[in-house]
């Protein structure tokens, strides 16, 4: 540094060069600072001007902004559902919250199984399998799904379907037509049974623990599956047998089913729109991920001589669902909010639902702000799931 | 060698291929007769089965809506024009490549190329083909006609334009001048009439442009603000995609065709069509920001820092290091989210009412002469055929343009 | 671990507004204290449109644009229809909008600005007809919708007088062999979403003490392909609706029987958006006015010769010089409309007889009550005067 000083510029102490000030409209530190309270203020600004637009229409016509609407009676029924018209307005968002969850969970699972089954497929050294799957996955992939949607309701349920005279009779454990699908179901409380499911759950993973560590202290093969499948099945049958649950079976009785749990066809058509479209999706995610599974894994599992079949299920699907959570916890997430369609073949799900109070009267800006809420919620908690599933399942490296 | 060679080397492969073991025999032979199965019900749905009056007669309202008649012909030179601006475009870019050494410079005969591209454009070309076999009119079969001319004209002039040596003043005026073909094709017919006349396949393909091209800044915008070092930047940013990919499209598009009058003084309110943009817009910038944030992400921290030890600012380092490559990266996710936009724009039809392609097919089996008669099953295939292919074409020329320029590759 | 737990507050955050929202209704007298949640549960559990009800009428605010005005400025009256019921709205494949309703609006349009082919035929969904009336999207709704009580009051929207008084209807296929109402047991009735004839259905089952199943959907084509896939046992609504789709059922119409039983009042009228007193009375008497004149005995074929009429109300009626107080002059009652407007609708559009019987009679509805107070009917104008 002090060769570089100019001899004339050694009387100058070094901080007078050195403390400049810079000028404040160049200071990086508060342009920094204006930048995000002018972004901040034109965000604010936007909002109170929104907001103020609605709260002087709405006062306009004297059209309530709160949410006592929620009080209100429904006027409409929920088939199958037990949502009478009378019952609020509250208590239709609830079912229409419930019947989002049940098609979620259901399509996810058939997705996920059809997307894994398929996805295999396509790596098939079968050709005829591997090139229908291509062609399933290729087609399916690239149509959207409002048109199946669409498609399930008014060429499969309304079309395929019988009419209830000539109903579809499965040896007495389902029958079919086009206004439902009757499966047998318990008579009882709902949430005992779940309680019971729950008791028989913790049972069959005690009994998994159990065999494990024989296993590890004896060296016999622990067929936990076996054993845990087994606990379950007892201390649910206990359970079913001591608190009095019946099973009641479906009949065809005129143009109803009676007994049983009758299924909503709209249910089946976005069912089987949701469960195709996403498998599809996932399929090319599981055959993705197989491939990225290094291929020294696949040719060790071959020289330890495993089937093809244990080479899959211990080797390869294993390794690959690790790198595939992300993305097919993203096709479940997107699955979810799929199910939205449902209101265009009036599956009541959620949407439905709030269209419906919006068009009864209930205020349209807050019963769709809450629909978005609940949505919201509902996707933050599957995400926090799938990212905890993602870091469970992650290497953990040094 | 022999006829006996030939033949066993078929038994060869089908042992190899569909026999392998007893499991892979019982496999071949059950999904060997659901394929037949299913490819007789195909085509006997589609050539003897299949009532296809109802679209030969509305393929009109089908691909266009109900467009007046009065300014077809607008329509007509607006196709013309976009192909042999696509054609000029072409050959500009390639002329480009040669002159930037990203392409050989060899003469390739002609008959190679012409096979290239109908190796590409085959589908599209077969699915226009059926279109204009289904249509009852001369019109269209000459506007094709033209279209072709036009693109291969354009194609032919569009070297000498990227020849020569373009300093920044003539790129900027050779790519606002690309740029300002679009929007003026875009006004020509806008002002004739307006977007709420505009319907069928036509308006999902001008939904999922103008939202494609509106979404890109907007996207990178939010990915760099919710990387931003300045926190409420970060936090605005942050809270806007989280909310935004927290709700399905559908329950958005519900909402601005119920609230938006609500928050918007009437004067100002939007006609329903640029509605549905603005919702898809803000929507795909939510889910462009997360995928250019991935992409970002990728980019090696080294170049970053080699951008800055050769003194470029962080606007430079941003615009000629980071993003090219960031962008470069994420082709196929991006490429997957604009399919989906594109699939995404029927839901406009359910939820606005927009007179799009979904509409139109469910509507036409409401008319007179076709309701009552389950011609629902015959307007969506066709409509999904037309989903189909424009999708599928997309994906393929992705592939393409990842392979050439080496994503995935260091 | 960060992202994680922000994420996670987002969703609590919002559960527990949405849980403070919930519970302020619920305070009612259990409550002693004067917590903060009793204080607002006054103020919010009488229905919000209680209050304002009554005030309405005079509530007009000094200085506020009313839509009469926008109207008139931008010279087009934006109509709330839908496309596809016959007799009343229906888009044919040339783009106009034929129908007793579409007539109507035409008939408004004439009124305000002169010209019956200034109007915008706005198609709406049932499910949206009110949230578009309310947003101002369309500036009136004449779309066969049932003027009830609660959509005077909470749904924003103030109801002009009717143009058909109708009752709610069952419709079935004659093969079912069901000839009564009470036939009906056990059950699916299909109804249109977002309408009053879903209420209505489940209140009839319940007072008949019959076990139906109602099932709505959200536009009548899907209703029919419901029916002829045989989802639906019975299709309820509008008895003048069920008339018109059966007309134009795929089958015929000697495959549907509408069941002679009807229920629930359903008078058909024109809405227009609550705190608007200028428009509501402008669009009112533009209605009133093909009442009139069909009272008067004028149509569109002879509205021409009252040019020099010698009746002082039917001078004031069509605008014409009227011998008043203070000499010759023409009435204006200060609506807002042109002293003219009973004639422009008139000769341009027709009286209420000539409306019904173009689009009405031929898909076999009578006048019934829908005839003048003169023949035993409920159609009644005010004087004009």
């Amino acid at each position: 540094m002090d060769r570089r000083r100019p001899a004339l510029l050694a009387a100058v102490p070094l901080t007078a060069v050195l403390s400049t000030r810079v000028p404040l409209w160049r200071d990086v530190r508060v342009l920094k600072w204006v930048l995000q309270l002018v972004v901040v203020g034109l965000v604010v600004a936007l909002v109170i001007w929104l907001y103020g637009n609605y709260v002087e229409n709405t006062a306009e016509q004297n059209i309530p902004t709160d949410f006592g609407f929620l009080d209100n009676p429904a006027n409409f029924q929920i088939t199958g559902n037990e949502l009478g018209a009378n019952q609020p307005v509250r208590d239709a968002l609830y079912q229409g919250l419930l019947n989002t969850l049940r098609i979620s969970v259901a399509g996810i699972v058939a997705a996920t199984i059809l997307g894994t089954l398929v996805g295999i497929a396509r790596l098939s050294s079968n050709w005829i399998v591997s090139k229908l799957a291509t062609v399933y996955v290729e087609a399916v992939r690239n149509i959207p799904l409002a048109l199946f949607v669409i498609a399930g309701l008014l060429v499969v349920v309304l079309g395929v379907f019988p009419t209830i005279q000539e109903a579809w009779n499965l040896a007495g454990l389902a029958i079919i037509s086009n206004r439902g699908v009757a499966v047998p179901w318990f008579v009882g409380a709902g949430f005992g049974l779940l309680a019971i499911g729950a008791v028989a759950a913790v049972t069959a993973w005690l009994a998994a623990r159990w065999r494990s560590s024989v296993s590890d202290r004896t060296g016999v093969p622990p067929r936990s599956g076996l054993w845990a499948s087994g606990a379950f099945l007892v201390v649910f049958v206990i359970g079913w047998v001591a608190f009095g649950y019946e099973w009641t079976l479906p009949e065809l009785d005129g143009r109803q089913t009676v007994g049983g749990i009758r299924i909503d066809p709209s249910f089946f058509a976005l069912f089987f729109a949701l469960v195709i479209y996403t498998a599809s999706h996932i399929a090319e995610i599981v055959r993705g991920s197989i491939q990225a599974v290094p291929r020294g894994q696949g040719e060790a599992a071959d020289a330890v001589a495993l089937s093809g079949f244990q080479r899959m299920w211990y080797v390869i699907l294993p390794q690959a669902f690790r790198i595939g959570i992300p993305p097919i916890g993203n096709q479940h997430l997107n699955l979810i909010k799929n199910s939205s369609l449902g209101a265009a073949i009036g599956y009541y799900d959620l949407t439905l639902v709030a269209q419906t109070t919006v068009g009864n009267g209930s205020p349209a800006v807050p019963v769709f702000a809450l629909t978005m809420v609940l949505y919201i919620c509902i996707s933050l908690v599957t995400s926090l799931i799938v990212n905890y599933a993602n870091r469970r399942s992650a290497l953990v490296e040094r | 060698m022999s006829a006996t060679a030939h033949r066993s080397g078929a038994l060869v492969w089908a042992r190899r291929n569909l026999f392998r073991s007893p499991v892979d025999g019982v496999l071949s032979i059950l999904f060997g007769a659901l394929s037949l199965w299913l490819v007789y019900k195909t085509l006997s749905f589609v050539f003897v089965t299949g009532r296809w009056d109802v679209i030969r007669v509305n393929l009109r309202l089908m691909m266009i809506g109900r467009f007046p008649d009065a300014h077809v012909l607008r329509l007509a030179i607006t196709v013309v024009v976009l192909a042999a601006w696509g054609g000029f475009l072409a050959g500009f870019i390639r002329a480009r490549q040669i002159r930037s050494g990203h392409a050989s410079d060899e003469r390739v005969p002609l008959v190679a190329r012409l096979g290239d591209v109908a190796a590409r454009l085959w589908l599209p070309a077969v699915v226009v083909l059926l279109l204009l076999l289904l249509s009852s009119t001369a019109g269209p079969w000459i506007i094709v006609g033209i279209a072709i001319v036009a693109a291969i004209i354009g194609r032919l002039v569009g070297p000498f334009a990227g020849r020569p040596k373009l300093g920044p003043v003539g790129s900027g005026v050779v790519v606002a001048g690309l740029g300002a073909v679009p929007v003026a094709l875009y006004f020509y017919v806008v002002t004739a009439v307006g977007f709420d006349d505009w319907g069928g396949f036509m308006l999902n393909l001008f939904l999922a442009v103008c939202s494609i091209v509106l979404c890109f800044p907007l996207g990178i915008l939010l990915a760099l603000g919710r990387r931003s070092t300045l926190p409420l930047v970060r936090v605005v940013c942050t809270t806007y995609i989280e909310l935004v990919r927290g709700a399905p499209l559908f329950v958005l598009l519900l909402l601005a065709n119920v609230a938006l009058g609500f928050f918007v003084p009437n004067s100002l309110a939007p006609s329903t069509s640029t509605r549905a943009i603005i919702v898809f817009t803000l929507f795909t910038a939510a889910y462009m920001a997360e995928i250019v944030r991935g992409g970002l992400q990728s980019v090696p921290r080294g170049q970053i820092e080699a951008a800055k030890a050769v003194g470029l600012s962080p606007v430079r380092q941003m615009g000629y290091i980071v993003l090219p490559q960031a962008l470069r990266n994420v082709i196929p996710a991006q490429n997957g989210q604009l399919i989906s936009l594109f699939k995404d724009t029927t839901l406009a039809g359910i939820a606005m009412g927009l007179f799009e392609l979904l509409n139109v097919a469910g509507a036409i089996t409401a008319q007179p002469d076709f309701r009552g008669q389950g011609l629902i099953g015959e307007t969506i295939t066709f409509a999904a055929l037309l989903f189909w292919t424009v999708a599928f074409t997309m994906s393929r020329e992705s592939q393409r343009l990842e392979k050439r320029l080496g994503v995935g590759v260091r | 671990m960060r992202q994680t737990t922000r994420r996670a507050l987002v969703p609590l955050v919002a559960l527990a507004l949405l849980g403070a929202a919930c519970t302020t209704d619920d305070n009612d007298t259990t409550d002693g204290d004067t917590s903060p949640a009793d204080t607002d549960a006054p103020e919010e559990t009488t229905a919000p449109g209680e209050t304002t009800a009554p005030d309405d009428t005079v509530e007009v605010v000094q200085g506020a644009e009313s839509t009469l005005d926008a109207v008139i400025a931008a010279d087009v009256v934006r109509c709330g229809t839908r496309d596809a019921l016959p007799g009343f709205a229906v888009l044919t494949p040339e783009g106009d909008h034929v129908g007793f309703d579409s007539d109507f609006c035409r008939v408004i349009a004439a009124a305000v600005l002169g010209d019956a082919e200034k109007v915008e035929m706005v198609d709406l969904k049932t499910t949206d007809r009110f949230t578009a009336l309310q947003s101002g999207e369309v500036d009136v709704l004449v779309r066969n919708t049932t003027w009830t009580a609660s959509r005077d009051g909470g749904e924003g929207a103030t109801f002009l007088t009717p143009t058909f008084y109708d009752s709610q209807g069952i419709m079935v296929g004659t093969d079912s062999g069901f000839t009564t109402i009470t036939d009906l047991s056990g059950v699916i009735v299909c109804v249109a979403q977002g309408s009053t004839t879903e209420g209505n259905a489940a209140d009839e089952a319940t007072r008949l003490g019959l076990d139906w199943e109602v099932r709505a959907f959200e536009s009548v084509e899907l209703i029919q392909e419901a029916f002829i896939a045989g989802q639906c046992d019975a299709w309820s609504s509008d008895r003048s609706q069920l008339v018109s789709l059966r007309s134009e059922f795929p089958d015929g119409p000697e495959a549907l029987t509408i069941l002679p039983e009807v229920f629930a009042k359903a008078p058909l009228a024109p809405a227009v958006a609550d705190g608007d007193t200028r428009w509501a009375q402008a669009v009112n008497w533009a209605v009133l006015a093909t009442i009139q004149a069909e009272e008067f005995g004028i149509d569109s074929t002879n509205v021409d010769t009252f040019g020099d009429t010698a009746d002082i109300s039917i001078q004031r009626f069509l605008g014409l010089e009227a011998d008043g107080d203070g000499g010759p002059a023409v009435f204006d009652p200060g609506l807002g409309l042109p002293t003219d407007f009973a004639f422009q609708v008139i000769s341009q559009v027709g009286n209420y007889g000539e409306i019904f019987n173009e689009h009405l009679t031929l898909l076999g509805l009578e006048r019934g009550l829908n005839s003048l107070w003169t023949d035993g009917g409920l159609l009644y104008s005010p004087p004009y005067r």
